[in-house]
Formats: structure tokens, sequence, C-alpha cells
């Protein structure tokens, strides 16, 4: 088991990932989400809860998508299908964790199965969207900037006009 | 009317404190090899379960061939050969081995149940599903004319593979209950055993199944009687004193008893016992500490060792004042069951215990766990558990 110690006294203990690598495929990302949803709020102690959600990172890291991997490598279409639809809730809600499995959509979009190919694309649609998102941030920190820089009269309107043009073509 | 008691926040500071002993020491470390004059069992999943008796039908044809006097080897399980393992604290089995040969009449019927029970064994573990003792039984009702039969044919089956009961997927029917703050896992399903309301968890006897996933429990509390275990349960005892709550109606099954081991090993927490104070309950508690001798070839994974005594103590009924309606005189079976236990070997080793039996004898009293409602219905729970917990009244 893994422990977990409160600040206040008392302990949290959570069984060690290296049990997990037995477990059925899906097995590792229903006990993630169950801590996470469940559990976590109860501990009350912020450091443990901190704790407990990097461990449960790290089972995510360490077993549940390098178990996903090797399903989507695999030949069994059932499995496969169960397999991305775990990845999909899981980028829909953190896609940085769901990214070592982008390598392997490419080839699953060209499968014969319709499921399959629906799937992935939701899944490439949750990482372009992500991806998109992150660009968006990056410009409208560039635009606060060049905003500044106009009301300074350090650029010209011009080029004030253009940079807040590329920002909104993005937004949109 | 019920006396009011006065409500108190208790530490359990006794408690807490054997539990951090635990867990600086981790498990591992308080664990002390078993003698090498006793056989070694293994606790092992279907692969090597199968793949054991395999090798066992593979000697006896090699035997059959070369000697042309087909016999069987297993340990002996006779009283001769248990050994009480005083370091650990546990009945084992020695390594007296014994013959069973195929040309004696006794011997052919008792070797044909056995090779019917491994069969039954093959089937269940191929196919990855249990049965119980009973089912065997009707599997041949003609062969094993009675269940003590069948019974026995399944034990020495486990001994003859060096291994549990539970490892060949012949489990008891369920029996004792758990509730308290324990998440675990039945195959893929997640249970929250704080989750069921009071009725809580039914133990699974298919514990090769089960895994415990995730606990803040600080002790486990095992309780002797239903009614008790129902009070504590209504009272969400676990929810004040973070704690995991067990039962087994009497006498711990095996799938309790190795649930409890299990809990206590893997979770590295102190354990005590509830039980009613006469030498019933004070044997209910010896099985749960070091094994019965019917089992003792896997007493290492059915007993736990580190179980304390909590109560009911006999020196409680004075201490608590028990009024005297509520106290029980010895019967006859009783003084024979405390004479009985005070020559045990592990009741002479342990000074306090020997105390709280001779008080007994001395007393001519015994009470069960309601006694302690003669003082209202909640004393169990607000006053007399915790008191003890903090206080490290216990044996």
């Amino acid at each position: 088991m893994r422990i977990f110690h409160k600040k206040g006294g008392g302990i949290i203990q959570l069984v060690d990932k290296k049990n997990m690598e037995e477990w059925s495929v899906e097995l590792p990302l229903i006990f993630i989400e169950y801590i996470r949803e469940k559990q976590l709020e109860k501990y009350n102690d912020t450091s443990v809860k901190k704790e407990i959600s990097a461990y449960l990172d790290e089972i995510l890291k360490d077993v549940a998508i390098p178990r996903l991997i090797s399903v989507l490598e695999g030949e069994n279409e059932e499995e496969t299908i169960s397999a991305l639809e775990r990845i999909k809730e899981i980028s829909k809600k953190n896609v940085d964790m769901a990214r070592p499995i982008k390598p392997y959509l490419d080839n699953l979009s060209k499968s014969k199965n319709k499921s399959i190919v629906k799937i992935t694309q939701e899944i490439s649609n949750n990482f372009l969207k992500a991806d998109r998102r992150k660009e968006l941030a990056k410009k409208r920190k560039i635009m606060q900037e060049k905003e500044k820089q106009f009301m300074a009269g350090t650029i010209s309107g011009e080029d004030y006009a253009k940079a807040r043009k590329e920002y909104l073509t993005l937004k949109e | 009317m019920a006396k009011k008691q006065q409500k108190k926040n208790w530490d359990l500071k006794a408690a807490k404190d054997l539990f951090n002993d635990y867990i600086e020491k981790g498990s591992e470390k308080r664990e002390i090899p078993l003698p090498e004059d006793t056989i070694k069992i293994d606790d092992l999943n279907r692969k090597n379960t199968l793949e054991r008796v395999y090798n066992l039908v593979d000697d006896i044809i090699e035997r059959i061939y070369n000697t042309g006097k087909p016999s069987i080897l297993l340990p002996s399980r006779s009283s001769s050969n248990i050994i009480w393992d005083e370091e650990n604290d546990l009945l084992l089995l020695g390594k007296q081995i014994i013959e069973k040969q195929f040309h004696s009449l006794t011997s052919v019927a008792d070797i044909t149940r056995l090779m019917r029970v491994l069969e039954i064994i093959n089937e269940l573990l191929v196919k990855d599903i249990h049965a119980t003792k009973r089912e065997v039984f009707y599997t041949d009702v003609k062969l094993f004319t009675e269940q003590k039969t069948s019974d026995k044919s399944i034990e020495d089956a486990a001994t003859m593979l060096y291994t549990t009961r539970n490892s060949t997927h012949v489990v008891a029917a369920p029996k004792g209950t758990c509730v308290g703050r324990l998440r675990i896992r039945d195959r893929n399903d997640i249970i929250d055993l704080e989750g069921l309301g009071s009725g809580g968890w039914t133990i699974s006897p298919m514990l090769d199944n089960i895994e415990i996933l995730e606990s803040d429990a600080e002790f486990i509390l095992v309780i002797e009687k239903d009614a008790a275990m129902m009070r504590l349960a209504e009272a969400r005892f676990w929810r004040k004193y973070p704690c995991i709550l067990l039962t087994a109606q009497g006498v711990g099954n095996v799938a309790v008893r190795m649930f409890l081991k299990r809990l206590s090993k893997e979770l590295n927490l102190p354990v005590f016992s509830l039980v009613d104070s006469d030498p019933y309950g004070h044997y209910i508690h010896s099985v749960y500490l070091r094994g019965s001798k019917r089992l003792s070839y896997e007493s290492p994974f059915l007993a736990t060792p580190n179980i304390k005594l909590l109560g009911v103590l006999t020196r409680d009924l004075d201490k608590y004042k028990i009024p005297d309606v509520a106290r029980l005189k010895l019967e006859k079976v009783d003084i024979k069951r405390i004479k009985d236990l005070l020559n045990e070997d592990f009741v002479k080793k342990n000074k306090k215990w020997e105390t709280d039996l001779k008080l007994a004898l001395k007393m001519n009293i015994k009470a069960e766990i309601q006694a302690l409602s003669s003082h209202g219905f909640e004393f169990l729970t607000d006053q007399y558990l915790p008191e003890k917990l903090s206080t490290g009244d216990w044996i």
C-alpha cells in the first residue's frame, strides 16, 4: 500500500500502482476517477490531497495509459473501442494526460470499424480544441502587450490592427 | 429509563500509539520466519495452483510406474503433528508425512475420494469458478456419503498441494460482514464499505477476487456478535473513530479469518476483538489469534497473531459496575472450557490473559457484551470502547 500522512495525524493508504499491472485494462482509470470524485474531498487536508492527486497522475502516466496503448496496438476491436471511450473521457478532462495516445490516432482513424474511426475523430477534435485554446492564450498575451505598446505610441496603428486581426481570426 | 452518560471526546491515544508503532516498524519487520520443522504452505493464484495439481498427478503416475505400489504422500494433520510456534504465536503443521496406499481397503476409499476432489478442484480452476464445500459434497453423494468425509478430503487435497483451501477455489459459504473506512474491489467493481448501510458488506469467500484499494482506518475491531455489530453500525462508530468493523457471528470461518489477516497485514493496522466475557468468547478470540487445530496447515494465512483482546474482560464487570442481574454463573461446560484454555501454552505465556480467566473461575461469573447495555444502549459506543482504546486496557 502507498501511505500518505495527514498533517494533523492519521493516514490514508492507497493500493500500490504495481498491483494494477494485473488489473483489467480499464480498471486503473476507474480507480483514478473513483478516488478523485468520491474520496479526495473527504480527506480534509490540502497537502495530502495534493500528494494523492499527484499519485493518481503518476498511476495514469505509468500504468493506465501504457495499458491502454497496449490495447490500441492489439487486434481486439471490442477492447479497442472500450479503451478509446476511456481516452475520450480523459482528453475532455485533462488533455495533457491523454497526449501519449496521440501518435496512435492516425492509424486508428484508418480502421475499417466505423465506431473506432468515430471515437478517434472525437479524440482528435479534443486535441485540436485544446491546442487552439493554448495558442489563443499565447496570442492573448501578445495582444495585451501590443495594446500597451499602442497606447504608449511605440507601435503604429497598422501593426496593432494586424495583431488584432490575427487574434480575432483565431478566436473565431 | 436508561442512565444518562456524559458524552466525552476520547482521543484513542493508546490505539493510535500502537498504530504509529506498527507503521514505523512496517509489516515485514514484525514478521518472524516460520520454524524449520514446520511445512510451508503457499497462497497461490489460479495458474500456480493448477500447475501444482498437474505436478502432483504426474508424481502419482510416476510412482505407479516405478514401484507398482501406488500410494500418495501427504503431511499428517493429526494432533501429534501440530506444533505451537511460540515466536509467531501460531499453530502450525509439523513435517510428519503419511503414506496412503491403494492396496488397503480403507485407503482405497480415501484415495478415491481424494482423487475425485482433485478432479473437482481441477475443473473449478480451469473454469475459474468457485464452489462451496456443500456443493462439492453434492457432486458425488454416493462416494462421499456424508459431508464430513468430503470436507476431510478437501482439506487433505489442499495439504497435499501445499496450498490454502481458498487457492483450490473450494470455499465456505459467506458468513461474516464488514463495514467501515475501507474501499475494496471485487473483480471490476469498486465497493465502498462506508456506503452500504448498517448491514455492511458480506465477506466474500472468493477472496482471490478481492483486493484492498483504499483505507483511512486506524484500527480494526472484530466483534463476536451481530447485536453488538448492529449497535456500532447504527452509531456509525467508524465516522467518529476511523476504523473497520468486522463480525463473523461466532467463530470466524476461513473467509472471515483470511480477510481479517489480509486487512491486518496489508494495512498494518492494530486489531482488537470484542467478545462475550465467557470462555467461548475467549476461545473465539484465540482462533483469530493463533488459528484452529483443524486448519493448522494454513494458520499463517488465517491467524492474526497481533490481535488484542479488548473486552469484555472479567475484570471489566466490576470496573464498569455491571449489575448482578446482568451477570451469569458459569456452567459446568464453561468451567471445563476455562480449564482447557488455562492448559494451552499460548494462554500460559500471556499472564494477563491467564489472570482474567482465573478471575472468572474465582468469581464464578460470565456476561454477554449486551450486559453493557445496563448502562444504556450507547454506553458501548460512547464510553466503553473509546475509553478502553484510549487507555490501552486490553490483553
